[in-house]
């Protein structure tokens, strides 16, 4: 690697040259913790948070998310266009997609469960099956291979204990591939709920991992409690 | 400025606010002359804000380097239907990493660019598209929309212009093909996010039937700066054809990795050795990729000869795309790069076209199977035949993309393969 | 509607003119180059595109080399522009094709002499036309195995070459989106909602048309026959009053299958589910193959001639006599014209009918115009404009107590009388039926005619719109049974001692004297897609 002297605060990324904390960078406290219900409806199809504690179960949509609901249907011409914002919407809350979210999301917005399904199962990010507290996403596409990434992609899966893809026993843990996540200048690039962790080295690996089994809380991205 | 490196050689226009927290805030973007350009927009004719733009030769920054000036004015001037503006932040280029700086260390310069495009075509609607990936980026984007929202910069009077023009933040959900522009449409209006055949072009029937244009977040950065200083001023960087600056993301087996604003023309050789701080333990160049994975590889002799703009890029036998420039040394194995970008377009393809939906696959194939050392001599001329049987027969491009690492590969590092595919020689640690 | 354009044979205005393959051809402004050539007499290659449903020009078979232009053009959106010169057979064409080809080759499996669809495939003519002759493919197949989608549709996804008509059809024509393509990129697959499947379509049998390869089968149509050994022939639907243009496909004089044939006035290139389903009626083996009379108590079979001659002389002997008929609306104008112009020539009486009615209609909703109508019958406009008068229940049951005391002549025609309880008309002094099966009602009738059914003659049935519709025969009807205007045209003739119509043409022409809406009506004007008369609405509703 390198040899330029590297600061990396928080896995926030190398910041090279300029002194800043880990909130400067990811401005976590200019976001603040975002409100459930949406804020302003022009952010509220926006997917602030992937929650470590999902609920598989939970009724879409109830409570201050129905209102975050509510105002994404303002936003748009017709109500299928609401469709990414609200699978996004429930994934948040439960997850994953299941068959019987796709049902309801598509009932919701008036659309066939087969359409619904079309979609949901077009996007990388729908997560058919449910995944681990923590879902670790190592991208391995070109800048990051060049910088060891397939390296690091075994780690997480060696000190995991998992099989790429599988959620691992105590269900931690799901680590899988990722394209290009848009981190290149900060091999390797991970992603691990809704957060970024960058210039992930093997050696760093163990450390990320005990950091999110200590703070489970903070590591997800702003967390909200209801 | 570059983040996280600056260099001296840099113009730091749209970058000039990177690694300043201040700068997100909209009291901080205000003190730092923000709003300035909308406001001095607000006060031209829609159509001499296009001329304007048309003036400063400002070629588009997601890859395609179509005139932004030309592009705002197919829009219609009736306004008998709704126009949209729709930002693509949908940055998933391998190699690029730019929009996502733009969009957290300085949000409100892209809302400003929103809303002066906006204005001038005539669009009551912003939405910027964001990729799903990027939660925090995009929550720093809705936090800066909410505080525009507040102070009236957004809304039903804009800057107090009696002008409507709302702002909705929208999160895509993992496709790079969304990044293509109808197929950003189709996604933005609740679809599968497939390309569209064009004709009918978006200007005339874009997203949900109405005319739209799309623009990159970097294009639309600049777009303030050119309202305040000028056409002129743009172009006092850069070259006839590509006038003003180009934030180049460089990324690979440099000392410094990361964004540089610099003007367009800047010869790749300084960028690599002089900007960058030059190749990690100081090995040999092998290639540069200088617009990210879908244009053609570099030979280092090529790219130490290379000016970064438009023209100088064709000239040196690639394109400049999006201006990510990923760089290899002598360690790396080419065979290997190639086949992960290659599963990169099998894996993102949306499946329409057959020739992409089965070649990207069926490239991929081959070459995993000369990586694993069975692969034949045959193999590589099928290769490029199968490049050139998918180059220009489908509706967008990522067929095309695939083409470009492969030929340019297989006509550059042959010997690598052949080296390969008769003794098994793989080059080194990767 | 979704109307064919045609290149047009009468001056109109906007047209334009380019050069197809060197041919200068002039069609309408804003049709499309594959229309074009189409009209100029070269079919362009192509999958997605089709007729009835929206151009995403995602197979890229049908891209043309236009002068000028940097790229080829996808023909079945590209507008035709004056001074076009277009190349569909050029070397860059061909090359294109042939390129794309092997690509819908590579995960194909070579499953030709296993699936229906061959004979009729459309990869099968391209390939043999234009494809590579050998594959150039050294990896495993992709394998999706066979999927049942319910209703009478099976899937099978090795086939698919994913150009989403089956998609788009349920989706824009019928309006119920159940198919989609699920995933993306080679791992994408036509599906249902899970195991929803097609359960709730009613027109899904369309898919299995639209499919231009054996991916979307019909579970009933599967391995019965050979597609090059099956004859088609030009129909019209019986099994309502919609009166949907049709073919049927037929082998060793058994129908195995319907399939829509287009007409943009009627049903477009679509038919129902219910009506596609219902042809084994026409297969029924338990027919009335030879004349039968009853004489002094026995049946007796025998020829046309001397069984004609009995009828003859029983009516001759019996002088005047009240006169009843009944009818059915699946035979067809020309049958059930020669009945009431009978009744008329025996001093006139009621002729009636029964036919099934369902409680609701099936409608296409996004084809104007079409649906599977309440009325379960093929011509029951027809059996109306001839003055016959509906009876009995919507099973197509009851109405015909007053028969019961009906002393003079009933004859009857199609109606196999299967809910009479005991013998039909008692009283009657004759009774003749003409019909192609039997019933315990019909065991001590005088006379028993063997009759074909539409199937198996040339008519005319009228639909629920008054449109009249030919058909032609594509069956032979069994032993020596004719069609019904043959005998009963033969026995007018003898009674009045003239000829009796001797072709389905004139014993229409006869009808239409009888009925003032098919005033210069003939079967040329009428010609294979029908033609409207004067009378638009039903009469006992639709």
């Amino acid at each position: 690697m390198s040899e330029i002297p590297f600061k990396n605060p928080g896995w926030a990324g190398n910041v090279g040259e300029y002194d800043l904390t880990e909130e400067q960078v990811r401005g976590i406290d200019f976001v603040g913790i975002r409100p459930l219900e949406g804020g302003h409806p022009g952010g509220s199809p926006t997917y602030p948070y992937m929650l470590e504690e999902k609920d598989p179960d939970a009724p879409l949509f109830e409570g201050p998310y129905a209102i975050r609901f509510e105002k994404m249907l303002t936003r748009y011409p017709t109500k299928q266009a609401a469709l990414l914002p609200a699978l996004n919407l429930a994934q948040e809350i439960r997850g994953h997609v299941s068959a019987e979210t796709m049902d309801r999301v598509g009932s919701l917005l008036g659309l066939s469960s087969a359409f619904v399904r079309g979609v949901a199962t077009f996007y990388t990010m729908y997560n058919k099956r449910p995944v681990g507290r923590h879902f670790v996403q190592v991208c391995t596409n070109i800048s990051c291979n060049l910088s060891g990434a397939e390296d690091v992609l075994d780690a997480f899966l060696e000190h995991t204990k998992s099989e790429i893809g599988e959620t691992s026993a105590n269900g931690a843990f799901t680590v899988i591939e990722a394209e290009c996540l848009a981190g290149c200048g900060f091999p390797t690039c991970v992603q691990i709920n809704s957060r970024y962790y960058e210039n992930v080295t093997v050696d760093e690996v163990p450390r990320i991992i005990a950091h999110l089994r200590d703070n489970a809380a903070e590591a997800a991205s702003p967390a909200s409690e209801e | 400025m570059g983040y996280p490196y600056s260099h001296t050689s840099e113009v730091p226009i749209i970058s000039e606010y990177f690694g300043d927290p201040e700068a997100r805030t909209l009291d901080g973007w205000k003190a730092r002359g923000g709003y300035q350009g909308l406001q001095k927009a607000l006060e031209m004719s829609p159509d001499n804000v296009v001329e304007l733009v048309k003036a400063s030769g400002l070629r588009g920054r997601g890859g395609a380097g179509f005139p932004t000036g030309l592009k705002w004015s197919f829009m219609p001037k009736t306004k008998d239907k709704p126009h949209y503006l729709l930002c693509n932040a949908d940055e998933s280029e391998p190699g690029t990493f730019k929009d996502r700086e733009l969009m957290r260390w300085v949000p409100h310069q892209l809302i400003e660019g929103c809303l002066i495009g906006a204005y001038a075509m005539g669009a009551e609607h912003v939405y910027i598209y964001c990729r799903g990936e990027f939660f925090e980026a995009t929550q720093v984007l809705a936090k800066a929309v909410e505080d525009a929202y507040e102070a009236g910069i957004i809304g039903d009077d804009v800057l107090g212009s009696g002008k409507k023009i709302e702002v909705t933040v929208h999160a895509g959900a993992g496709a790079y093909i969304c990044g293509e522009e109808t197929g950003l449409m189709s996604s933005l209006e609740g679809d599968r996010g497939e390309p569209r055949v064009k004709p009918p072009f978006p200007a005339a029937v874009g997203a949900f039937g109405m005319p739209t244009t799309i623009n990159n977040v970097e294009t639309l950065a600049v777009i303030p700066h050119i309202i305040k200083n000028g056409g002129e001023w743009y172009r006092q960087w850069g070259s006839d054809k590509s006038p003003g600056t180009k934030l180049f993301c460089v990324s690979g087996h440099v000392n410094r990795p990361g964004n540089y604003e610099l003007p367009l023309g800047f010869p790749l050789k300084d960028l690599i050795y002089d900007v960058c701080g030059g190749m990690i333990g100081d090995r040999a160049l092998k290639a540069v990729i200088p617009g990210g994975s879908s244009v053609p590889l570099l030979s280092a002799e090529e790219a130490e000869n290379c000016a970064l703009c438009y023209e100088g890029v064709v000239e040196a036998g690639s394109m400049l795309g999006c201006a990510s420039v990923i760089v290899m040394d002598e360690t790396t194995d080419i065979v290997h790069q190639v086949t992960r970008m290659a599963s990169f377009y099998a894996h993102e393809s949306c499946g329409q076209c057959t020739p992409c939906r089965e070649g990207t696959a069926w490239v991929t194939t081959i070459l995993q199977r000369i990586e694993d050392g069975r692969g034949t001599e045959d193999d590589l001329d099928t290769l490029v035949e199968l490049t050139e049987q998918m180059t220009g027969t489908t509706i967008c491009v990522l067929s095309d993309s695939v083409a470009a690492p492969v030929q340019s590969s297989i006509e550059k590092f042959r010997g690598e393969y052949l080296a390969l595919i008769r003794r098994g020689e793989r080059v080194g640690a990767a | 509607m979704a109307k064919k354009t045609k290149q047009i044979e009468e001056p109109a205005v906007d047209l334009v003119t380019l050069t197809i393959d060197g041919q200068e051809v002039r069609v309408p402004h804003g049709t499309t180059l594959l229309q074009a050539a189409e009209g100029a007499g070269t079919e362009v290659p192509h999958y997605c595109y089709h007729p009835g449903l929206s151009s995403p020009a995602m197979c890229r078979l049908c891209l043309v080399e236009v002068e000028g232009a940097p790229k080829l053009l996808p023909s079945c959106t590209t507008t035709a522009a004056e001074g076009q010169v277009v190349r569909t057979q050029s070397d860059p064409a061909t090359r294109m094709r042939r390129g794309v080809l092997e690509f819908y080759l590579l995960n194909h499996p070579l499953d030709c002499p296993i699936c229906d669809q061959s004979g009729e495939c459309e990869l099968q003519d391209y390939v043999f036309a234009e494809g590579r002759e050998h594959g150039r493919g050294r990896d495993a197949k992709r394998v999706l195995g066979r999927d049942d989608f319910g209703g009478d549709v099976l899937f099978y996804g090795d086939r698919c070459v994913m150009c989403t008509r089956c998609v788009r059809f349920m989706s824009e024509v019928e309006e119920k989106p159940l198919l989609t393509v699920v995933d993306r990129g080679n791992r994408a697959v036509i599906d249902t909602f899970f195991d929803q499947g097609l359960e709730q379509a009613e027109w899904a049998g369309n898919v299995v048309d639209i499919c231009p390869v054996g991916a979307l089968v019909s579970k009933d149509f599967l391995y019965k026959a050979r597609a090059w050994d099956l004859k088609h022939t030009d129909s019209v639907c019986p099994n309502c009053s919609q009166g949907c243009n049709i073919e049927l496909h037929t082998r060793d004089n058994l129908v195995h299958r319907i399939k829509p044939r287009t007409n943009p006035e009627v049903n477009g290139h679509w038919m129902c589910d219910y009506g596609r389903g219902r042809y084994e009626w026409l297969n029924r083996g338990d027919r009335l193959e030879a004349p039968v009379v009853n004489l002094e108590g026995r049946n007796r079979a025998m020829g046309w001639k001397p069984a004609l001659e009995a009828l003859k002389a029983r009516i001759e002997a019996l002088g005047d006599r009240s006169v009843k008929a009944v009818v059915s609306p699946f035979w067809s104008n020309e049958d059930i014209g020669e009945v009431t112009r009978l009744v008329d020539a025996l001093g006139g009486g009621s002729v009636t009918f029964r036919s099934p009615r369902a409680d609701d209609e099936v409608s296409l909703a996004g084809y104007e115009g079409l649906a599977r109508r309440k009325d379960l019958a093929p011509n029951t406009q027809g059996a109306e404009l001839l003055g016959c008068v509906r009876v009995g229940d919507d099973a197509g049951q009851g109405g015909l107590d007053d028969l019961a005391d009906h002393d003079g002549v009933l004859l009857v025609l199609g109606d196999a009388l299967d809910d009479v309880p005991d013998v039909v008309a008692p009283n009657a002094a004759l009774v003749v039926y003409l019909g192609a099966y039997t019933s315990s009602a019909l065991s001590e009738v005088d006379f028993h005619f063997p009759v074909t059914t539409f199937a198996e003659q040339e008519g005319t049935f009228t639909n629920h719109a008054g449109r009249v519709q030919r058909f032609w025969p594509a069956l032979s009807g069994p032993g020596t049974a004719r069609p019904a205007w043959l005998v009963l045209g033969a026995l007018m003739g003898a009674l009045q001692n003239a000829e009796g119509p001797s072709r389905a043409d004139h014993a229409f022409g006869l009808v239409a004297k009888a009925v003032k809406s098919y005033k210069g009506m003939n079967y040329e004007t009428i010609g294979a897609q029908g033609t409207p008369s004067q009378a638009r609405e039903t009469v006992s509703g639709d």
